[in-house]
């Protein structure tokens, strides 16, 4: 069952009210409503054709983020909206998805089984429309206006030119709230809007401590850690079969470090048949040294 | 007066003996008649026959003449009872004597010259099986039905020829037997690429050599221009000759299906077919009112390669479920019954996702994430799961390709290739030698459980993958085999781990999120 909140109500969100006239009359939500679950949010937006690195970025900075307790706050669409929700929920933090549509539609309706999990795990669905209401055109750019003025920062991993994300960018830059975004390369489609938003004096950020520095946290972990370095990671199986590849898994590893590939790369670069090095990367890979997406491995 | 000549009727791959018996009768209105459930072919090789004795000079009698087909009750096709029907009726007409336990087919011309006719080596097996000493077949079908040893085939020409052997005026010579033993040298297609023609893809090559030694299904999915088509094309290449057995089940398909060309004789080389998208289900597992086979038994002991994979309609791709399990398929008509043999390697190559471009380093994919799931599921999880290797093909930049790796002089042609698999083989038969099998693929669990011994740490890396990459029960045992293959590459008599750990290389892979 959906509950409503309104502007005069004690438990109303207290950033989104500071926005002012635009601050919505009236929120619907699913879930359960802790108000310390908004004390310290960060939107997370960007493309919804995210790319690989695009997923990368989120897994690093929003998984340390949510870890670290800050609410992860989101359009629930797919791409980067998602991938946010998703991480968040893996590392046991808590999430906030903000929709588009009336408050008992589930859109986009094939991610019901993330919606269904988020409100599983003490997470918050909130829209301003009642009902089943469609989303249509507009809804989606008023709704970034409830993901920028609920968070005290606001995080844009891959943007195009003309991305929505570029919306809730500016949406935060107008309510004086803090603004990060992750430079991707200059090559990709995916960076033009970022490169905008830097020039128009964003803050670039590689690493989830310029984020959470932002945040007045108690130096205390929530849920999950985060992911630990490969280095201290597993119990290794059989230390005399390990020995006999690790220097061939630290040159994998420095490739990989420097620029993910696919096996036919890696085998090019160090001349190696494909045989010899599959057996290597499946090792490594079971081991949660690297991982393999799409068709080109990465480093964890 | 009434003469018996002997045929055989082909029904699939099965043969039966049919008695051709010729009655020219001294009183009745003059008329040439066939009965036993005779169809338009048979009916109308009256004419043929007739048309054929007078070409020969021998005159044709104005009287009552009736050919019964027996069995009476089982429908008789085709061109096959020409010969006999002639034969039956030059011995009442010239008097001549066919020798006895000899077999008779072929198809007759105007002229009285024999024509190619299809099934010749179905009915020479039969012959031998029966008992027949002698079979008389048309000389452009003679080396198919010479491959069966043990009975002597005479290659007629014509009418005239037969009549001059039979009165012993200028005896046929008998049809050599074109000998397979192990030690023949092998024949090979050369396929339409050379394996060194394909640049980069070192993996997928790996994949193929594997696929062809143990004679795995293999998915290839990638972008359009990624060179799948070209990497399948060149699969023949490297696949080892038919052995003996394999030979004779192969031409035993196509002699069914009329496909041996005139003069033809054992199929060697193992068959590459490549039905297009549109192809029916009947089509590709064989099929119709007289059940023909298919491009799955046609493909028998070769390679079928299905391009564009998730193309295919649905309902056409589930019937591949049986058949690759079984190696056999079964086809059913209100008439008929046909059992049809099905052992295939299938070659499959897809794209990602509706545009293609999904991973490409250059191009941008426009699928949206439901549209990609979709056009994924459209070939259903047991399928792809009787697939063994699953690999990407990642588009290759030519011009990042250095010196050496871009000229196809340094890559290693597809004989060199052949030659590993042409080994592993060998291993596979020599394993094999008491079951009913010929490669890895075909293990079945209690196979695997006897032959595929792994060593612990292969066993322990197996295990964790299991629970790491969520495997299926069935690719467990896929990934067993594929190992197996992959140490039979490696001249090893155990499964090592680093066999092992490189088959998990080609598990299937999910590509949601």
């Amino acid at each position: 069952m959906a509950c409503q909140v309104t502007l005069q109500d004690k438990k109303y969100p207290k950033l989104l009210k500071e926005i002012g006239k635009s601050a919505p009359k009236q929120l619907y939500y699913k879930g359960v409503f802790d108000e310390s679950i908004f004390e310290n949010c960060l939107a997370v937006v960007g493309s919804r054709r995210m790319t690989t690195y695009g997923r990368q970025v989120v897994e690093r900075l929003v998984g340390e983020a949510a870890a670290a307790g800050i609410t992860i706050v989101s359009g629930f669409m797919y791409g980067v909206d998602a991938a946010a929700h998703k991480t968040s929920l893996r590392v046991g933090g808590k999430t906030i998805a903000v929709m588009p549509c009336g408050i008992d539609l589930i859109h986009p309706e094939y991610q019901q089984d993330l919606y269904a999990e988020i409100l599983e795990n003490k997470g918050l669905v909130i829209s301003e429309y009642e009902g089943e209401m469609q989303p249509v055109t507009w809804t989606y750019p008023q709704r970034n206006r409830i993901v920028a003025g609920l968070s005290k920062a606001t995080l844009v991993v891959e943007a195009g030119d003309k991305s929505g994300s570029l919306i809730t960018a500016r949406l935060a830059q107008k309510f004086k709230r803090k603004l990060f975004v992750v430079p991707g390369p200059i090559t990709s489609e995916n960076s033009k809007g970022i490169m905008q938003l830097i020039k128009e004096g964003a803050t670039p950020v590689s690493s989830a401590n310029e984020v959470i520095s932002e945040y007045p946290l108690r130096k205390q972990n929530f849920g999950k850690s985060s992911p630990p370095s490969p280095a201290s990671r597993d119990p290794r199986p059989n230390p005399d079969f390990q020995n006999s590849f690790s220097t061939l898994e630290d040159k994998i590893l420095q490739q990989l470090q420097r620029e993910p590939g696919e096996i036919d790369l890696l085998a090019r670069v160090f001349c190696l048949p494909v045989s010899k090095l599959s057996m290597t990367l499946s090792i490594m890979e079971l081991r949660g040294i690297i991982k393999q997406e799409g068709n080109k491995y990465y480093v964890n | 007066m009434l003469i018996k000549v002997q045929s055989a009727a082909i029904r699939g791959l099965d043969t039966i003996g049919v008695d051709v018996e010729v009655n020219v009768a001294a009183k009745g209105l003059p008329g040439f008649d066939i009965v036993g459930l005779a169809d338009k072919a048979v009916d109308e090789s009256r004419e043929r026959v007739k048309t054929a004795i007078l070409s020969s000079r021998i005159e044709f009698p104005q009287k009552k003449i009736t050919i019964n087909l027996a069995p009476a009750d089982i429908p008789k096709e085709g061109s096959v009872y020409d010969l006999p029907i002639a034969v039956g009726l030059l011995s009442i007409l010239t008097g001549c004597q066919a020798p006895p336990k000899s077999l008779f087919f072929g198809e007759l011309s105007l002229d009285g010259s024999l024509r190619h006719t299809k099934g010749a080596l179905l009915m020479a097996l039969f012959a031998k099986e029966a008992g027949f000493e002698n079979v008389f077949a048309p000389k452009a079908s003679a080396n198919e039905a010479a491959v069966i040893s043990g009975i002597k085939v005479f290659p007629v020409e014509n009418l005239r020829q037969l009549l001059n052997h039979f009165a012993g005026k200028q005896l046929i010579d008998v049809a050599l037997t074109p000998g397979v033993s192990p030690s023949t040298p092998g024949v090979y297609s050369e396929g339409e690429f050379n394996m060194a023609e394909v640049l980069g893809q070192e993996q997928a090559k790996r994949a193929m050599e594997i696929a062809a030694a143990g004679g795995h299904n293999i998915l290839m999915v990638g972008s359009p221009g990624a060179g799948k088509t070209m990497l399948a094309r060149a699969l023949p290449g490297i696949l080892p000759s038919l052995n003996e057995g394999e030979s004779l089940e192969v031409t035993k398909i196509f002699s069914s299906a009329g496909r041996i060309p005139v003069g033809g004789s054992l199929i060697r080389v193992r068959q590459f077919r490549s039905p297009h998208h549109t192809t029916s289900p009947v089509g590709l597992i064989g099929g119709g009112t007289r059940p023909q086979p298919g491009e799955i038994s046609l493909a028998h002991r070769g390679v079928l390669f299905l391009d564009e994979f998730n193309e295919f309609p649905r309902s056409v791709l589930e019937v591949l479920r049986q058949p690759l399990e079984d190696g056999f398929v079964t086809i059913s008509r209100s008439k008929e019954k046909t059992m049809y043999p099905a052992r295939f390697m299938l070659v499959a190559s897809a794209n990602p996702c509706p545009c293609g471009y999904l991973n490409h380093p250059k191009k941008n994919c426009i699928c949206l994430p439901r549209q990609i799931k979709k056009y994924q599921k459209r070939v259903s999880g047991p399928l792809l799961d009787r697939i063994d290797l699953h690999i990407d093909v990642p588009p290759v930049e030519v011009n990042e390709l250095s010196g050496n790796q871009a000229a196809s002089d340094f890559l290693e042609p597809s004989s060199a290739i052949r030659e590993r698999v042409v080994s592993a083989r060998k291993k596979q038969e020599e394993r094999f030698k008491d079951d009913a099998l010929y490669v890895n693929a075909e293990m079945r669990n209690r196979h695997i459980k006897k032959y595929c011994q792994l060593s612990k740490e292969a066993e322990q890396i197996l295990q964790q993958a299991g629970i790491k990459f969520q495997l299926s029960a069935r690719s467990y045992l896929k990934m067993i085999k594929i190992a197996r293959t992959i140490a039979d590459l490696a001249g090893a008599p155990e499964i090592e781990v680093s066999h092992m750990a490189e088959a998990l290389q080609y598990r299937p892979k999910n590509y949601e999120e």
